[in-house]
């Protein structure tokens, strides 16, 4: 093993607690993130479309996707937010939950793990801004999106709905702490690598 | 750059390569049509049974229609998302790109599948009952509060699982 059992035991008896800081740290972060969440999403929404017009709102938890160019009562996307964003607990959660010093570099790691989540929720708010545009406005869908542009965008719509959604907190902090998390799993990774645990390296005997 | 090649060129590195790799197959295998309709739907109506069985020993009398579990009292449809086909392949993808014998691989996904469908069950009937008693919660404890928990679980139990019962079989 790579990693002392220890380390691992640590790191278990860390993750209840981190759970809950990262979901009290969330509930805390969220009524400010939700509104710039959904004013970043119009704005990369709008440099992805012409004429620039959509409209994203929240609404109690929810985003509200619209047209400005459509009748007032034309349908609006009501989804839910937190679907969107809630992976940032658990991202959190394991960041917190590996005991000990930081090695170099990680905080400059964290930042951009950090960067790749909130971008992958703007993303995955563009992408169904656009699978309202081709599926969800009736003949105006229709008569606009080809079948294939459906298609497309539905994928596009699955692959943040769930592969991102699910898979990144955990591929963000295996990069954060790739060294450790593959030493905690038992894999050395270069120099990062645990020694043994439990044993001292032994240096070879001097010659006589 | 160099750093990362020389990353990539270790045990290490192929794993990582490996479970990209492997999870992406996964999620766009479970996304196609055929597989839909032939495995996740009926996988998701089998933890709908799962979870009838475990209601019913509390005296619900639940029943399942497709993917749809009700109870006189309340009533909830299990979306792929929330049958914890994600958890299953999170966990899965890294026991197979992991490098260990067959044997515990075998032994890991069997024991993985089993402990992600025992947690499944108990999401959902913890979910079931708050919508009964707390109806109001529901939304957060289904999406904030259990997936989070269920990414978590299936990070933690590979861990256990590549520490303490898969050995690394690669040289180093």
């Amino acid at each position: 093993m790579s990693a002392p059992r220890g380390e691992l035991g640590r790191f278990l008896r860390r993750l209840p607690l981190s759970v809950l800081a990262a979901a009290a740290i969330w509930v805390v972060v969220r009524p400010v993130y939700e509104p710039a969440l959904c004013r970043s999403a119009e704005i990369a929404a709008r440099m992805v479309e012409f004429p620039k017009v959509a409209k994203i709102q929240r609404d109690d938890g929810h985003a509200l996707i619209g047209r400005t160019d459509l009748r007032a009562d034309s349908a609006w996307l009501k989804l839910s937010l937190t679907q969107i964003h809630f992976n940032a607990v658990p991202f959190l959660a394991l960041l917190f939950a590996f005991p000990g010093a930081r090695p170099k570099g990680t905080f400059r790691r964290v930042l951009v793990a950090v960067g790749v989540l909130l971008l992958s929720h703007v993303l995955a708010l563009v992408a169904n801004v656009k699978v309202f545009y081709a599926a969800d406005l009736g003949s105006w869908s229709q008569s606009h999106y080809s079948d294939t542009a459906r298609a497309l965008y539905g994928a596009l719509r699955y692959f943040f709905d769930i592969p991102v959604t699910f898979t990144l907190p955990l591929l963000l902090w295996v990069g954060v702490f790739r060294e450790r998390v593959l030493a905690l799993a038992g894999m050395a990774v270069g120099d990062a690598a645990p020694r043994p645990s439990g044993r001292k390296e032994r240096r070879p005997a001097a010659p006589a | 750059m160099a750093q990362w090649q020389a990353f990539l060129a270790t045990p290490a590195g192929r794993f990582v390569v490996k479970y990209l790799v492997a999870l992406l197959v996964g999620f766009v295998l479970i996304a196609l049509k055929p597989v839909n309709d032939h495995f996740v739907n009926p996988y998701t109506t089998l933890v709908a049974h799962e979870a009838r069985v475990a209601l019913n020993l509390f005296g619900e009398g639940a029943t399942v229609q497709d993917q749809v579990l009700s109870s006189p009292r309340f009533s909830v449809k299990i979306f792929n998302g929330c049958n914890g086909l994600e958890a299953i392949l999170i966990f899965a993808c890294g026991v197979l790109a992991f490098p260990a014998s067959w044997r515990s691989q075998v032994v890991g996904i069997v024991g993985g599948l089993v402990a992600i469908q025992l947690v499944n069950v108990v999401r959902v009937v913890s979910l079931f009952y708050v919508g009964v008693f707390k109806p109001q919660w529901f939304a957060a404890t289904h999406i904030f509060i259990w997936q989070s928990l269920i990414i978590v679980f299936a990070v933690v139990l590979w861990l256990l699982w590549a520490q303490r019962y898969a050995g690394v079989s690669a040289p180093r």
